[in-house]
């Protein structure tokens, strides 16, 4: 079954690259959002299976918009990613709502499934 | 002898009392009404004297004026110690005067002296003999007397309870004195009112005559140690200042050579053109307070300092004899409170400057992450992409290699302009000349170049001037819908000048929008000054005027 993205980013460049690079490997982007409010609105119209949240968003923190996400039961996968290394984010995985963490660099097709 | 004999022979002496001390204290303080007053009480307890004549018409007279002497020495201890009465009090000496000069007249309209004495001369001013006119005008005028007395006793004491210790110290005996002079007045018109006559009236006279006759007395007294006093002020401060050269401890020196702890001391920076405490920090001398007298120490027409001392010492020619004396001390910690003041302004201008640099740093970040780190991640997508399709689909593959390719020249302009944000590197290689004219041919809007200097200035003026002009541009670019741009810079008496103005819609607040602020920010560090002058509809003209030797 295909899973359907949501990509969620303020830098244009780097949606359309995730776009063409997921779509490449067998995903489908049903959308994007360029903030964490149109992120919460797009989720809940488009219902994603996964959605990809870039942590540093323009008003709402990435993790914030993970947390008020994850409020719903049936809240998508989320796999947070940033062009910043983990460690310069200072976020603690295990207690966050989210699958994961995928760099910008290293985002594939393969990286989002391993973490799915 | 008769006791109004002996009181007589008294009376030379009580008078010309007053008179020598008057004359002594108008002489020493000719712009103090003390000794005036003095001499007045002299000649008009002489006056009072004339009741002694024969002469009916010298005898009329003494009568009429016998009381004005009360009014004088009332009027003396009431402006004591400055010769100057507060408003309540003028009010008071003024009826008083009035009373008995004007308000006693009806009294001798109808008074016939032969009614008390027997040899008594005739009262010239007599119309008629009537011994109840004459008990109705007397008690009114006693009744009036007695609360002017009071009044005087109140305003005595009100005084006294005001004055600081080191008045006290000084004015106490004569103080007391005037309450007692009151009180024995107060007695003696009481008596009167109440129909008493002969010895006790006597007594109740005499009795009052033993403080009025010490009034001159210990006014000398209070005079000549209020002197003596100064010069041992002036001693002390002398000897403390000797003794203890440490720095900061001038004002107590002052505070205690003048008994006064509230004693401030300010130093005037000319430079600056303002005070400063010892600390350093500014200070706004109180313009408005009445309780605060300022005096300020000058030395060789030059204004050194300012005392900012009680108001209520009334103590200006002591505080000036201290100032002049500690004038030499003041200069020197004038210095150190100026080199305070310059560490001060040094300590909050470095941490500005330290602001400055973690916000640079931040938005340095910022540009990184935002840009150049965007651009190289789409890269490195789009070439991993181009590679997975490289064999299926080679015409993708060179489309995503081609877009990667244009991603790789906004990334280095993007970290060339960010490294020129940081510091041009033709400012350093070429010098402020050079660096400016390309800024000019960046410039979106045509800018006209002025005078610029040729030669090399020191590397911190190069580099405000720089930025001064590379921040006054983008605004014209930004804001000021401008049709060109002027940029000169010219070196003006140990300053070199940069001036940057357009013909745009003006209206720019410095105070508003980072990128002024923190210009004048950087400015002040390198003691620049940075002026915007930016009418609505008149264009703008950023001017910085930064030192260089």
């Amino acid at each position: 079954m295909t899973r359907t993205v949501l990509i969620v980013d303020d830098h244009p460049s780097f949606r359309a690259s995730a776009r063409m690079l997921l779509e490449s490997e067998g995903f489908h982007v049903i959308g994007e959002a360029e903030d964490g409010a149109s992120a919460l609105r797009a989720v809940e119209e488009l219902g994603p299976d996964v959605v990809l949240l870039d942590v540093q968003l323009p008003d709402i923190d990435g993790l914030e918009v993970a947390a008020r996400l994850s409020e719903n039961g049936s809240a998508p996968a989320i796999v947070l990613t940033s062009s910043r290394d983990l460690a310069d984010l200072g976020l603690v995985r295990e207690r966050s709502p989210v699958r994961g963490f995928i760099p910008k660099a290293e985002l594939s097709g393969a990286a989002l499934e391993a973490l799915l | 002898m008769s006791l109004r004999g002996a009181v007589a022979a008294l009376g030379v002496v009580i008078g010309w009392g007053f008179i020598g001390v008057g004359l002594f204290t108008w002489v020493r303080r000719p712009d103090n009404s003390l000794g005036s007053l003095m001499v007045a009480t002299g000649f008009a307890w002489f006056v009072g004297g004339l009741t002694g004549s024969n002469v009916a018409a010298l005898f009329s007279v003494g009568a009429l004026l016998s009381s004005v002497y009360v009014v004088t020495t009332v009027h003396t201890l009431l402006a004591a110690p400055d010769g100057k009465l507060t408003p309540g009090d003028r009010r008071i000496v003024i009826w008083a005067y009035l009373l008995v000069t004007v308000g006693v007249l009806p009294l001798y309209l109808f008074f016939d002296p032969s009614s008390q004495c027997e040899n008594c001369p005739d009262n010239v001013f007599m119309i008629e003999d009537s011994e109840t006119a004459v008990d109705i005008a007397g008690t009114a005028i006693n009744l009036i007397g007695i609360v002017l007395l009071v009044l005087v006793v109140r305003s005595l004491v009100r005084r006294w309870r005001r004055a600081t210790r080191a008045e006290r110290r000084l004015y106490t005996p004569m103080y007391a004195a005037g309450v007692a002079l009151m009180i024995a007045l107060i007695g003696q018109l009481a008596l009167q009112s109440a129909g008493s006559e002969g010895n006790a009236l006597d007594v109740a006279f005499v009795i009052a005559l033993v403080p009025f006759a010490l009034v001159p007395y210990l006014f000398l007294g209070s005079f000549l140690r209020a002197r003596l006093l100064e010069g041992g002020a002036v001693t002390r401060l002398m000897r403390r200042l000797n003794e203890t050269p440490r720095a900061g401890r001038l004002r107590d020196a002052l505070a205690e050579a003048l008994e006064d702890s509230s004693l401030e001391l300010v130093y005037w920076l000319p430079e600056r053109q303002r005070y400063v405490d010892f600390a350093g920090r500014d200070y706004e001398l109180p313009t408005d307070d009445p309780s605060r007298a300022i005096h300020a120490v000058t030395r060789e027409g030059e204004c050194v300092a300012a005392i900012i001392y009680d108001a209520i010492q009334e103590a200006e020619p002591h505080v000036q004899a201290i100032g002049a004396a500690a004038s030499l001390a003041l200069m020197n910690e004038r210095l150190e409170a100026e080199l305070r003041a310059k560490l001060d302004e040094l300590r909050s201008s470095r941490e500005r400057m330290l602001q400055i640099g973690i916000e640079e740093r931040r938005r340095l970040e910022r540009d990184l992450h935002d840009g150049a780190q965007q651009r190289l991640v789409s890269m490195a997508l789009n070439i991993r992409l181009a590679r997975a399709k490289l064999n299926e689909d080679p015409l993708a593959a060179e489309q995503l290699l081609a877009s990667a390719g244009e991603e790789l020249d906004s990334a280095l302009e993007e970290l060339r302009e960010l490294a020129r944000g940081i510091h041009p590197a033709v400012l350093t290689d070429r010098g402020l000349g050079t660096a400016i004219q390309t800024l000019a041919n960046r410039a979106p809007v045509p800018v006209e170049l002025g005078e610029l200097p040729d030669e090399r200035l020191p590397a911190a003026v190069e580099l405000a001037a720089y930025f001064v002009v590379a921040e006054a541009l983008t605004n014209v670019a930004k804001y000021a819908e401008a049709s060109h741009a002027t940029v000169q810079v010219e070196r003006q008496n140990g300053r070199v000048v940069v001036e940057v103005s357009d013909d745009g819609v003006g209206g720019a607040d410095p105070g508003r929008g980072t990128g002024l602020r923190g210009l004048a920010d950087r400015l002040a560090v390198i003691e620049g000054r940075l002026e915007v002058d930016s009418e609505q509809g008149h264009g703008t003209t950023v001017t910085a005027r930064i030192p260089c030797g």
